[in-house]
């Protein structure tokens, strides 16, 4: 026997890809939004960005504890828990109050992960989990906006030690949009919003106004393949097909399909939320299903809904239906059938 | 490579591994150095063990038979020098565990196959001197398998059938394990010597057309192979020379067939249930030396690569040769040599046992280093299976790995076997491009091992 050789099953070599290198390249994608939160929302977002993810790796590691785990900090090496608390953090008022993010995240970690079991055994989004418990519980500080800070020259700067704020609440372009909805008119002024909606410089949650940032963050990872094009494309394609539908009926009343891409979190769902890969279905063929049908909800909830984040509720509706595309969208085994079940 | 227009002949699914083929493609083929020892594993194919016809103490000369094949699907195997049986005992084997060989001590006279340099020179031969009996015949009694690793007998393969006719014979020039280089060296060395195999394959068999399927990173080969096909100009008419894309792993059967056929082989099934029939370059250069000169399969080449070794080389070697003889022969191991695989990085069995004897399906010698190996599986930690379906996309037989392997995992065998698993090829794509690390190739070997021992009784 030759010494110091090792014996191990085949494959001997591997692809430099982990768990961790792609939560970190999602990081890495959502820092142009979290540069473009802090320009137009100031310090108060950046707090509430820092306060989630504090939160996350602390609850990640007392669960950890009390699951009795022998490496308690191990599960945080994957990252996974910091890219939920950004996205949770991107999915919240930029004036939300930090102990309102402390309670949200905590939820989103425990209910959302690591009840089910942990990293890869979730069903739901745990992030859209945390922002839901938030909503319904929190449902007025969840639904009053701040205008970003750059629109006029007496800024409204919310610092954490300020004892009052005067906080200027302008409705977002999609709660115009809902008005113009009602009304039966009034779509033309949303429409014109469109490029400070491309840009960010509206109302709306922290990380979810600036398109600009968040492409710039998906081609990142589409260039580093580690989402694939087929999620994203098939939320846009299935946003705009839906919104077209209401656009050509009555252009008055509902805004241009582009308009709706840009408004509200659709570009961070497609890009970030939808493309999380535990949550959604294996194959390609189930992937497109899955982007198709959350536009279609996307749509529903905005057009004939009343909620203000419809990305949220569609996330987890079509969260609760993966195993159902898993189990009707199968791969074909070369020469074969696919099995039956 | 030159841009062009063509769409490329490929499968669905593959990996593409880096080729590495550098480190050892431009060594010519040399001779082993003579071996103190040799071991011939009486099982170095797919079927029955051979009855050895030999004892301790006799006398042997080079090429005679000393295991007999008594089943259809079995072959024999010969001894590649003359010299003395010291007995017959237990060698490693990488699918047996172990298994019983004839240990052979060569004579001191003995310096190498002798006609090696005039291999690969076949300009007199003539098709229409070898009718298939001939060739059929030949091919049994020089025991050729399957070199490209099977080790099935060549003999069985290439019987002509009706049910149905085997129309096609592909010649697998493709070798797309990343390092090795062995069968490029062949190609581009006995050019001529594998197409004249591949033309008593055909006549023995009644094959009609004959592909020759070559990746397109062997450039060199391609060449030399279409040159050898036009010097013969039988061959020309009805052996075509494709060039198919670099991906591993294209030297799959099933992958071969979907590439240049664009068929696929029902699940469960074998090409020549569609009348296919696919024979490795070196399978097909031992049939000419068989059918030609009447030489037995005693000899191959085996192509001992990898950062682990000092000197990556192509050997022509005797069957019985150990694997630490080689590595010597290719200036012993480098630093941190980790891991000495007999085949190819992704499919190949790491040994410990450095005695290990070179069969006739030994194609490899691949030496990894810690360093590289930690490197290029990126210091990965093992997490729990995230869901991300690359695996899926890469699998080349279209099941679904990490369903399989989590099923094997939770003891659920049954469902396993529903889910296709006998369709894995092992080919390893799928933990090679897993994330998180899981073993995926590894337990859905296992639950293969499991579901096909678990009705065997254990002898008394």
């Amino acid at each position: 026997m030759a010494e110091g050789l090792t014996v191990a099953p085949a494959p001997h070599i591997g692809m430099a890809v982990s768990t961790r290198r792609i939560m970190l390249d999602v990081i890495i994608a959502l820092v142009p939004a979290v540069l473009a939160a802090g320009y137009f929302f100031r310090f108060h977002a950046l707090i509430v960005i820092g306060t989630c993810c504090v939160t996350a790796i602390a609850t990640e590691y007392i669960c950890n504890l009390i699951r009795k785990r022998p490496h308690p900090g191990q599960s945080l090496g994957d990252l996974s828990a910091i890219v939920t608390a950004i996205i949770l953090a991107f999915s919240v008022p930029a004036n939300l109050p930090v102990w309102a993010a402390v309670i949200g995240t905590a939820v989103a970690l425990v209910i959302g992960k690591v009840v089910f079991g942990g990293l890869g055994y979730n069903i739901f989004n745990p992030a859209m989990v945390g922002r839901a418990f938030l909503t319904a519980s929190f449902g007025m500080m969840m639904t009053t906006w701040v205008t970003p800070a750059t629109i006029d020259s007496d800024m409204c700067v919310i610092s954490a030690s300020s004892q009052s704020v005067d906080i200027r609440t302008m409705a977002t372009p999609l709660a115009q949009s809902k008005q113009a909805i009602k009304n039966g008119s009034g779509a033309e002024k949303v429409n014109n919003q469109l490029f400070v909606m491309f840009t960010g410089e509206v109302g709306g949650c922290l990380g979810e106004t600036s398109v600009l940032a968040l492409l710039i963050g998906g081609l990142y990872l589409l260039i580093k393949r580690t989402i694939t094009i087929h999620i994203p494309l098939a939320v846009l394609l299935s946003v705009f097909v839906f919104a077209s539908i209401g656009y050509f009926a009555n252009p008055a009343a509902y805004i241009n399909p582009l308009v709706h891409i840009n408004a509200g979190a659709v570009v961070l769902c497609a890009f970030f939320i939808a493309t999380d890969p535990v949550t959604s279905p294996l194959t390609i063929k189930g992937q497109w299903v899955f982007g198709a049908g959350l536009g279609a909800l996307i749509m529903l909830i905005r057009m004939l809904g009343e909620y203000p984040g419809a990305v949220m509720y569609s996330v987890l509706l079509m969260n609760a239906l993966t195993p159902l595309i898993d189990r009707l969208c199968k791969v074909t085994p070369s020469g074969g059938k696919p099995y039956a079940e | 490579m030159a841009l062009s227009i063509e769409k490329k002949l490929t499968f669905p699914g593959g990996t593409h591994p880096n080729g590495r083929k550098e480190l050892a493609a431009e060594m010519r083929i040399k001779a082993a150095p003579a071996p103190k020892e040799l071991a011939v594993m009486l099982s170095q194919h797919i079927g029955a063990f051979c009855k050895p016809l030999v004892k301790k103490g006799d006398s042997v000369a080079a090429g005679e038979k000393i295991g007999a094949a008594d089943a259809f699907v079995s072959a024999a195997v010969h001894s590649p020098v003359k010299g003395v049986v010291k007995g017959i005992s237990l060698r490693s084997h990488v699918v047996l565990g172990r298994g019983p060989a004839v240990i052979i001590e060569p004579d001191q006279q003995n310096e190498g196959p002798e006609d090696f340099h005039k291999l690969g020179v076949f300009e007199d031969f003539r098709l229409e001197d070898y009718p298939a009996e001939t060739i059929l015949a030949a091919v049994a009694e020089a025991g050729i398998v399957g070199m490209g690793g099977a080790g099935f007998p060549t003999r069985v393969k290439i019987e002509p059938s009706s049910k149905p006719v085997k129309k096609t014979l592909i010649v697998n020039g493709c070798e797309c394990e990343p390092y090795i280089t062995g069968d490029y060296r062949v190609m581009v060395e006995w050019a001529p010597q594998v197409i004249a195999g591949a033309m008593l394959a055909q006549k023995a068999a009644g094959c009609t057309e004959v592909f020759l399927a070559i990746e397109d990173n062997k450039p060199k080969a391609i060449e030399a192979m279409k040159n050898a096909v036009g010097d013969f100009s039988v061959a020309g008419e009805n052996i075509k020379v494709v060039t198919v894309r670099t991906k591993y792993p294209q030297g799959g059967e099933r992958q071969l067939v979907r590439a240049l056929l664009k068929k696929e082989i029902p699940t469960g099934s074998i090409p020549p249930a569609i009348g296919v029939v696919i024979l490795n370059v070196a399978t097909c250069a031992a049939i000419a030396a068989a059918a030609v000169s009447g030489e037995p399969l005693t000899h191959r080449v085996v192509s001992v690569t990898g950062e682990g070794i000092l000197e990556p080389s192509n050997y022509y070697c005797p069957i019985g040769i150990s694997v630490r003889e080689l590595i010597e022969a290719s200036g012993g191991f480098a630093e941190s040599a980790d891991r000495v695989i007999l085949g190819g990085p992704m499919m190949g069995i790491s040994i410990a046992d450095l005695s290990t004897p070179v069969t006739k399906t030994t194609g490899a010698i691949t030496v990894l280093k810690r360093g590289q190996i930690e490197a290029a599986n990126y210091n990965k930690v093992q997490t729990a299976c995230i869901r991300c379906g690359r695996c899926i996309e890469v699998c080349p037989a279209g099941i679904n790995p990490t369903k399989i392997a989590h099923t094997v995992k939770n003891g659920l065998i049954d469902l396993a076997e529903s889910y296709y698993i006998s369709a894995c090829i092992e080919c390893g794509c799928c933990s090679y491009v897993c994330p998180a690390n899981i073993g995926l190739t590894g337990l859905i070997k296992s639950g293969k091992i499991y579901l096909a021992t678990k009705d065997l009784k254990v002898p008394k």
